[in-house]
């Protein structure tokens, strides 16, 4: 393709290009003549020049250097070539093998329409106990998965990756926004490990890469996600891990194309940027796109201005709580802010549905109780609550759980729980069946045999 | 053949007229601390080496229509408006000698105990490429650290990057010192990175190393808090370079960060300097990439080397939920949260058992270690548990299984003491623990003998009479 301008001016990521040609497009990817290293995203132009985001380094580049359109946009394979793959942000695999392409799809799509959406559908356990009694999850809902930073969020995404599977049977993606590259090889290995991998795809743009890199997994990993539920009619699972991390890619290309941030240094179309991408991981006709999305809390503060805009798109969230992981419980959940729409007598039934809240009220006593404890000692508490606190530590130890992919850590074997089961055992320990149990025996158990 | 000498004398003349005769040069026009910005060199490439009149050198940081921006690492003499500038046609690199083992070095090839220049220097990329996720394996050999808490029940592998987090003065930079002397015929290469300390810290640490005989396998790089901090900014970047360079080699290499708080800091300086708005904190937006490029570099490579990273932050009143900290906890693999609290009761090293974590776990431990170490971590962190609700509890009212775990507790809590520079080997960690085997079944079997009768815990408590406590107080 013929040349189109030349380059003007380089700052980190940030490139400037003088146009000869009046056919660059926002959105179109540009590369420099003769070197595919340096290929770049314009964002904005004027009759005469484009602004530029670089896709990889800028190191080494030069004033001068004569640019070409290398496409419109950027293109990831559209087919069930994607399976068993492992993917950079830009859809070139990584996994050092060819792909002999069907066909590719740009990954900047239109959202759902009204009239496409579908929002009936079912109940899906995930076997995971303190997840189907606190904030079960529906075909199609967006789960955020919150928790500050070590606290085991990515565990318990590869658990539910794990049990979801297992039962649903459809294929799943997962776009690693800015995690860790170590975590990365270590889900693909453990995937080729277990037979599943030829059953998912894999998006990366990791922490090591460059924020455009970061910004741009995804709409790959999301396009990819559309093609099974568009074209194989799936119900598809999608992971992301982190949605956080997209914001914090976007901050940093805001701040280097000098655009006037909002407090804390986010860009000002963050809300925009995001609508962009939720309202596309929606159920249509063809089939449903069931997501969970890791939310990590920047400073550990809730209140973040990003950690909000995220959550108004979430149809339930799962809190993991530093303070529950300070105790050995895992999955470390703070059972007090994790909640799912489908908490409701309609959905879940009368039973579930009064069990949640007994166990909720046993567990406020009990937080209660613990700081009487603190000043006056145990022994000051009325018989009354006195049943009421070895009941709620018994039912705290109850909701944690051996997991399959953390069976490296505990030596304890996963275990998959029957929703059936949680409720008939918090039933029985909420109404004294196992009083003279002690209760570490509740500690890492599935059911209650 | 006569053409073709004209053509070149044509070009040469040429490339006179243009400036372009072996170096390109032009003029300062701004001088704004440790970045200037020049006019005239057109032909220059991003990160290129820059030469300002012999007086100070840098690299090219921005190329805009009309001048570039050098960021200077080392200024000798005072810039002025006018000075003539070199591009060198480049790219800037750093210089490391192959004679640094068991030496104080800088980023620019000198000796700094000695104060002289290494002769024989390679050069080194600020800053490399990524490793690729598919270059990089399982971090799954044991990395031991000669410390109980540690190897035991926070285990390090080799290619993971552990976070030592805490206050002033709780032990930090000693655990990674510990962890570089218990190296020691391990083949391990150690690389002990001060970022803006001050000398006496550096010259300090280098005669601890030096005493215990860690000097002939370990490398202090340093940049101190009297430079100029670009190049404190750099070190880091440039000490990973080198690590890689002898991972490449197949070895395996032990990094330590200290600190990375003070890094970031320094960075925060530099953004503002340059204007670039800033975020949180006003830390600069890219605060996170800054270290996550860094320490991704830590990792088990495929080839067999692998880079080992002990990144140490500082945090003020014991908060590990500030920003930079937050940052580097989610990059890395795991955190050592050392406590204020456990330091000044003289439970040294002060680790915080609660908080710390290890993401990799039994995974990098033989499976003997990971036996007891996963027992003991279970055991250590229910008593502590325990021990915040019973604390005013009388002992001698508790049912028998809590008087022991409050009992094998104190024990445990005890047998973690561990003085500095006192390695221990697995043998000995395993044998101070093995009494947690031992009891454990004789409690349980006792249990089973007497029907679960003093398993139930409800029972015994409801019998406690208040002036039984205070009873046993006067008897203390």
């Amino acid at each position: 393709m013929q040349m189109v301008g030349k380059i003007i001016s380089i700052f980190d990521i940030s490139i400037e290009v003088v146009l000869s040609s009046d056919n660059v497009k926002v959105g179109d990817i540009l590369e420099v003549v003769d070197d595919p290293n340096y290929r770049f995203e314009v964002v904005e132009i004027s009759n005469t020049s484009a602004t530029c985001i670089s896709l990889g380094s800028t190191r080494g580049l030069k004033k001068g250097l004569d640019v070409k359109i290398l496409s419109h946009g950027i293109h990831v394979e559209y087919s069930d070539k994607i399976l068993g793959r492992i993917f950079n942000s830009y859809g070139i695999p990584i996994d050092k093998r060819k792909i002999e392409s069907v066909k590719t799809r740009r990954t900047d799509h239109p959202t759902t329409t009204l009239q496409e959406l579908n929002i009936e559908s079912q109940i899906l356990w995930t076997g995971i106990k303190v997840i189907d009694f606190f904030a079960p999850l529906q075909k199609g809902f967006k789960m955020g998965l919150l928790g500050g930073a070590g606290v085991g969020k990515t565990v318990l995404i590869k658990e539910i990756i794990h049990n979801v599977y297992t039962s649903l049977n459809s294929n799943a993606i997962f776009t690693g926004i800015g995690e860790r590259s170590r975590e990365g090889q270590e889900l693909y290995s453990e995937m080729k490990k277990s037979n599943l991998l030829d059953k998912m795809a894999m998006v990366y743009g990791q922490m090591g890469d460059n924020p455009v890199s970061r910004s741009k997994a995804v709409y790959s990993g999301l396009t990819m996600a559309e093609y099974l539920r568009d074209e194989k009619k799936q119900d598809v699972l999608l992971f992301i891990d982190n949605i956080y991390r997209f914001i914090q890619a976007k901050a940093e290309i805001a701040t280097e194309l000098k655009q006037i941030l909002i407090g804390n240094g986010y860009p000002s179309d963050m809300a925009s940027e995001m609508s962009k991408i939720e309202e596309r991981i929606n159920s249509n006709q063809n089939g449903s796109i069931t997501s969970v999305q890791a939310i990590y809390i920047p400073a550990d503060d809730l209140t973040d201005e990003s950690v909000q805009t995220i959550m108004s798109y979430m149809d339930g969230q799962i809190v993991l709580d530093r303070k529950v992981a300070e105790l050995g419980i895992y999955p470390a959940i703070d059972v007090f802010n994790s909640t799912s729409k489908l908490v409701d007598v309609e959905k879940i039934g009368e039973r579930h549905f009064s069990l949640v809240e007994s166990v909720l009220k046993t567990l406020t006593r009990y937080n209660e109780l613990e700081e009487i404890i603190t000043v006056l000692g145990i022994e000051e508490l009325s018989e009354e609550d006195k049943l009421i606190f070895y009941r709620a530590r018994k039912l705290r130890n109850y909701f944690s759980q051996p997991m399959f992919v953390a069976e490296a850590y505990t030596g304890i074997p996963g275990e998959f729980v029957k929703i059936d089961d949680v409720l008939n055992d918090v039933e029985a320990i909420l109404n004294g069946k196992y009083d003279d149990i002690d209760e570490s025996k509740f500690l890492f158990i599935g059911k209650v045999s | 053949m006569d053409k073709g000498i004209d053509s070149n004398v044509d070009k040469v003349i040429s490339n006179i007229y243009t400036n372009e005769n072996v170096y390109a040069t032009g003029r300062v026009t701004r001088v704004n601390k440790y970045n200037i910005e020049v006019s005239g060199l057109n032909d220059v490439s991003f990160y290129e080496a820059i030469d300002v009149n012999h007086k100070a050198s840098g690299y090219v940081m921005g190329i805009y229509a009309n001048k570039i921006i050098v960021s200077l690492v080392e200024i000798n003499e005072e810039i002025v408006p006018g000075d003539i500038v070199y591009a060198l046609k480049k790219e800037f690199k750093c210089l490391f000698s192959p004679d640094s083992m068991g030496k104080v070095i800088d980023i620019f090839g000198h000796d700094l105990i000695a104060g002289k220049s290494f002769e024989k220097t390679v050069e080194v990329p600020l800053e490399n490429p990524t490793i690729p996720i598919m270059d990089r394996t399982a971090v799954t050999r044991e990395f031991l650290t000669g410390i109980i808490g540690i190897d035991l029940m926070y285990p390090i592998g080799k290619g993971q990057r552990q976070l030592i987090i805490g206050d002033k003065k709780t032990g930090k930079t000693q655990i990674a010192l510990d962890a570089i002397v218990n190296q020691k015929d391990k083949k391990m290469i150690c690389i002990y990175v001060a970022i803006g300390k001050t000398k006496k810290e550096v010259k300090d640490i280098y005669f601890e190393l030096t005493k215990r005989g860690a000097a002939s396998y370990t490398i202090v790089i340093a940049s101190f808090n009297d430079e100029l901090p670009t190049r404190t900014y750099l070190t880091p970047y440039v000490a990973t370079s080198i690590a890689e360079i002898f991972m490449m080699q197949k070895y395996d290499v032990l990094v330590v960060f200290d600190d990375l708080k003070k890094h970031a800091d320094v960075y925060r300086e530099i953004s503002l300097t340059s204007k670039k708005t800033p975020g949180r904190d006003a830390y600069p937006s890219d605060i996170f990439y800054t270290h996550s490029r860094l320490l991704e570099k830590g990792a088990q490579h495929i080839g067999g080397g692998s880079i080992t990273m002990l990144p140490i932050v500082e945090t003020k009143s014991g908060d590990i939920t500030d920003y930079i900290s937050t940052n580097i906890i989610s990059i890395c693999d795991g955190q050592l949260v050392l406590s204020a609290k456990s330091f000044a009761r003289g439970e040294k090293p002060a680790i915080n058992y609660g908080l710390s974590v290890s993401r990799l776990g039994g995974n990098v431990q033989t499976p003997d270690m990971k036996k007891v170490g996963s027992k003991l971590r279970r055991e250590l962190l229910s008593y502590l548990e325990v021990r915040s609700v019973y604390e005013l509890a009388n002992i001698d009212e508790m049912s028998k299984e809590l008087q022991k775990k409050m009992r094998d507790g104190k024990v445990m809590v005890n047998k973690l003491k561990q003085y500095k520079f006192s390695p221990r080997t697995k043998e000995e960690m395993k044998a101070e623990f093995a009494f947690l085997f031992e009891e454990s079944t004789d409690l349980e079997k006792k249990i089973n003998d007497s029907d679960g009768t003093h398993s139930s815990s409800d029972g015994n408590y409801q019998e406690k009479d208040h002036s039984n406590t205070s009873l046993n107080i006067e008897k203390n």
